[in-house]
């Protein structure tokens, strides 16, 4: 079974067009381009890039598709369905990056000081019950969403910061998770400001400790592609990677650095995030969940070459693999080497 | 009309049908059928299809109820007799899970019978019905007639009063039938027994039946009683006198069974 | 009579599969070494298909280390008591469907609208009723057996022969006993192929059951596989599926040998 897929027909077909005389310039024409997201707000430098019209500027035709979790969205990458996407590293991530099939080229969403970042979370029935602070949660269940997700990754790193033991409790959705906290049925999790904050002060659970304090520049979220387009496909990589920097750059100067707009980036933002709400109850989930996307999609290597250790150590992932074969740095600017 | 009841025996018990009618909706099949049935005698029901003979017989067993009319028992069955009306069905309603010795036992054990008294009346009635080899074997690996003579043996194992065979011979092929017929005959000549036997085979009828009644088409009615004096040992595969008494009955019934085969299924 | 007449051509035969045991395994086996073949060779890329001795390798692996039973421990234990739980509730709801009328018509309609819903869907309104630990895990394998276990015993009970039903009446035996000894014997073949349809559905129901708060089982170890994209792991636990689908199967046809003896 050779992989060929709808985008290879249509690449020998590009090729039968090329042959008969018409050779494209790379950048001048309107490459069309799938680029996956999720409707999150730490998705908002594809959402600029398209709506200022930077990706078109770059000659890329962008076409967003829709996931309702990071997991498909990678293995959508690694079938060519999808071009660009941007997500966190985790177990199935790097495993697919074993396989030839994909790889990381930059960095989005940071956990930075001075910005509020994700919370450790205990649920009110077991604050009540007594467990107050993350080392009460020696031998409770921890909430994730799968085994080698980043909530297994950020739940781990604490508890070993702690010295204690979690019963992690893989309950496959967020919104699950959510549900289970709110009936007590497990003890702890962590997820970005703009869930903890509301329903903290609706008393399902109470904030203990930032993530950033576990997990110092932690490079939550990454821009990877698929392994081909990264080698083969450097000009339209280098061109999408362009446009989403630009968008990266009008968010952070708008929600984060206070040089920009703020309502005009919100209702940008809410035509692809909470859009069944109204404006007016969507802005503050949108301004709560402001974190900052790294300039020039930067890539901090020293959190990526942790994390990887980390899937290592806890047996998610080979122990042979490389940062190598995980991260390709030469789109970037790498930091944290 | 009422029958004294001073004629019937002690310990002997009758049926009597009394001005049986029957009808489904709107559409009648049976109208006043009366009939005195004597204990020791083989009644056969003979007519045309659809005349209502396995209906009549199942009124005279309760398991349905006529709209018109009642049957009777008059008198008490025999001591130790513990299902006093007791069927014999044209697919010998055999339960396929149970042995031969099981399936006799099945009809034993409601009434509190089992263990060595159990054993000793399946013993008996296998015996009788020529079947001791077989008590251990299962439904599936015996013949038609064999199955027949289990459900005989069955019927026998209770003891009853009046047995009521509705087409017992009919799913079985002619040598068989034969063969079962002398059975039966010799059967009732060693202990006689009180039989209502359905039929539409004549041969069958002009062989084993003391009386023969005929049914006239739906609804069906009496339209004769024809009473054969011969004795059931002396009678034969063959016998001139059965023979014309057979081509009797075939006259009273020709036409009427040329009619109902015309007919459109009811549904 | 002419002596040179052609003789007739034979056109009967056919339509009558036979059970060729070894041609089963040939295809398995030949399928196996094909895909080991492909993806040895490289034209079948490790991303599609996982190398067959590289599954066998991790099988190999996940028993040595202990942690086969570790995760088949739990599997079989909320296998057995939802299974149990859902076909005898079954059995008994379809038994009372087949013999009485008001409770045919009350429940049919109900079994009739609960049967499509898929029951992974209710998996978090069992959450809240039974909890995260086993006891919502029972209760989804055992509402998933209970649906067509139902369907089929009061669909084996309608066939049961009447006959055989109107002589247990007229030689008296008691209500009890014609359900006992002739309705349940009779209806024992459409239950049992029932539970085979059931208990595949249970092992479906496994994987669904161990989404939420498992850390251990089969279904655990392979939806985590599955976001891991580790085919190895994903495909040795199918096989354990698999194999379960297989023994399940096996004591289903000993059950039917056992009981079912008599059928022609």
């Amino acid at each position: 079974m050779t992989l060929i897929n709808r985008r290879k027909a249509l690449a020998l077909m590009g090729g039968t067009v090329a042959a008969s005389g018409l050779a494209a310039p790379a950048l001048a024409a309107n490459k069309k381009i799938k680029v996956g997201a999720l409707r999150f707000t730490s998705h908002s430098g594809n959402f600029v890039g398209f709506e200022r019209g930077y990706f078109a500027d770059a000659g890329l035709d962008v076409e967003f598709e829709f996931f309702q979790a990071a997991q498909p969205m990678a293995v959508a990458i690694a079938s060519g369905d999808v071009d660009y996407a941007v997500t966190a590293v985790s177990g199935g991530l790097i495993n697919l990056a074993e396989k030839g099939a994909i790889k990381v080229i930059g960095g989005a969403l940071s956990e930075e000081a001075g910005i509020d970042g994700q919370k450790y979370l205990i649920s009110d029935a077991s604050y009540q019950a007594g467990i107050k602070t993350l080392k009460d949660l020696d031998g409770k269940k921890y909430a994730i969403t799968q085994a080698g997700s980043s909530f297994h990754y950020m739940g781990s790193k604490m508890a070993a910061a702690e010295g204690i033991e979690l019963s992690f409790t893989p309950l496959q959705k967020v919104g699950a998770i959510i549900g289970a906290m709110k009936s007590g049925q497990v003890d702890g999790w962590s997820i970005v400001p703009h869930i903890a904050k509301p329903l903290a002060s609706a008393g399902a659970w109470h904030m203990i400790a930032n993530v950033s304090d576990y997990i110092p520049d932690y490079q939550v979220t990454t821009v990877f592609t698929s392994a081909k387009n990264a080698a083969d496909e450097r000009g339209m990589t280098e061109s999408f990677l362009n446009g989403f920097s630009k968008g990266v750059d009008d968010y952070a100067a708008a929600m984060i650095d206070g040089t920009a707009d703020q309502d005009e980036m919100v209702d940008l933002i809410h035509k692809y995030v909470y859009t069944d709400r109204e404006r007016a109850k969507a802005a503050p989930s949108i301004i709560n969940g402001t974190m900052r996307i790294n300039k020039g999609a930067a890539l901090n290597i020293a959190s990526i070459k942790d994390q990887l250790s980390w899937f290592q150590s806890e047996g998610l992932v080979d122990a042979g693999i490389s940062i190598d074969q995980l991260v390709d740095t030469s789109y970037v600017d790498i930091i944290g080497a | 009309m009422l029958a004294p009841l001073i004629s019937c025996k002690r310990s002997m018990m009758d049926i009597r049908l009394d001005g049986i009618g029957h009808s489904y909706d709107d559409f009648e099949v049976m109208r006043d059928i009366s009939l005195d049935i004597s204990s020791g005698q083989i009644v056969c029901i003979v007519g045309p299809s659809g005349c209502g003979k396995s209906t009549l017989l199942r009124f005279i067993g309760g398991l349905e109820r006529p709209k018109l009319g009642r049957v009777l028992q008059l008198g008490e069955p025999p001591a130790g007799c513990l299902n006093p009306l007791t069927y014999i069905f044209q697919d010998f309603a055999l339960l396929p899970w149970r042995s031969v010795s099981g399936n006799i036992s099945l009809v034993l054990e409601d009434h509190g019978i089992k263990g060595a008294a159990a054993d000793k009346i399946i013993e008996d009635v296998l015996a009788r019905t020529k079947l001791s080899d077989f008590a251990k074997a299962l439904p599936k690996q015996l013949s038609g007639g064999m199955k027949q003579r289990v459900a005989i043996a069955r019927a026998l194992a209770v003891k009853p009063a009046v047995m009521l065979m509705d087409e017992p011979l009919s799913a079985l092929d002619s040598q068989t039938r034969e063969l079962l017929m002398d059975d039966l005959v010799e059967l009732w000549t060693r202990q006689p027994f009180t039989a209502v036997y359905v039929t539409h085979n004549l041969a069958e009828a002009v062989r084993l039946g003391h009386r023969v009644v005929v049914l006239s088409r739906r609804p069906g009615k009496i339209r004769e009683v024809v009473d054969i004096d011969k004795p059931l040992a002396a009678r034969e595969f063959g016998d001139a006198d059965l023979e014309k008494t057979q081509k009797y009955l075939w006259q009273l019934m020709r036409d009427e069974a040329r009619a109902a085969d015309a007919e459109l299924l009811h549904g | 009579m002419d002596e040179t007449g052609t003789s007739v051509a034979f056109r009967g035969g056919g339509f009558a599969p036979k059970s060729r045991r070894w041609v089963g395994v040939v295809v398995f086996v030949a399928l196996v070494l094909f895909v080991e073949w492909g993806t040895r060779a490289g034209w079948i890329s490790s991303l599609s298909l996982p190398r067959p001795s590289d599954v066998f390798e991790t099988f190999r692996q996940l028993y040595d280390s202990g942690l086969l039973f570790k995760h088949l421990g739990p599997s079989l234990s909320r296998l057995t008591v939802g299974a149990i739980l859902g076909a005898s509730v079954g059995i008994s709801v379809g038994i009372l469907i087949g013999l009485f009328s008001y409770v045919r018509s009350g429940l049919v309609p109900l079994v009739a609208a609960i049967f499509p819903i898929p029951k992974i869907a209710l998996l978090p309104l069992f959450v809240i009723w039974f909890g995260i630990g086993e006891g919502s895990k029972y209760a989804l394998i055992a509402f998933g057996t209970f649906t067509p276990t139902v369907v089929a015993t009061y669909g084996a009970v309608d066939n049961v022969d009447r006959t055989l039903i109107r002589m247990g009446q007229s030689f008296g035996l008691s209500w009890w006993s014609i359900v006992r000894k002739i309705v349940l014997p009779g209806a024992m073949p459409g239950i049992l192929s029932g539970l085979r349809i059931s208990l595949a559905i249970a092992i479906i129901l496994l994987v669904a059951a161990e989404m939420l708060g498992a850390e251990y089982g089969i279904g655990a170890y392979i939806l985590e596989a599955g976001s891991l994209y580790d085919l190895e792991r994903l495909f040795a636990g199918v096989v354990i599926l698999s194999l379960l689908g297989v023994l399940v199967s096996g004591v289903i046809g000993m059950a039917e040998r056992r009981l079912l003896g008599w059928r022609t």
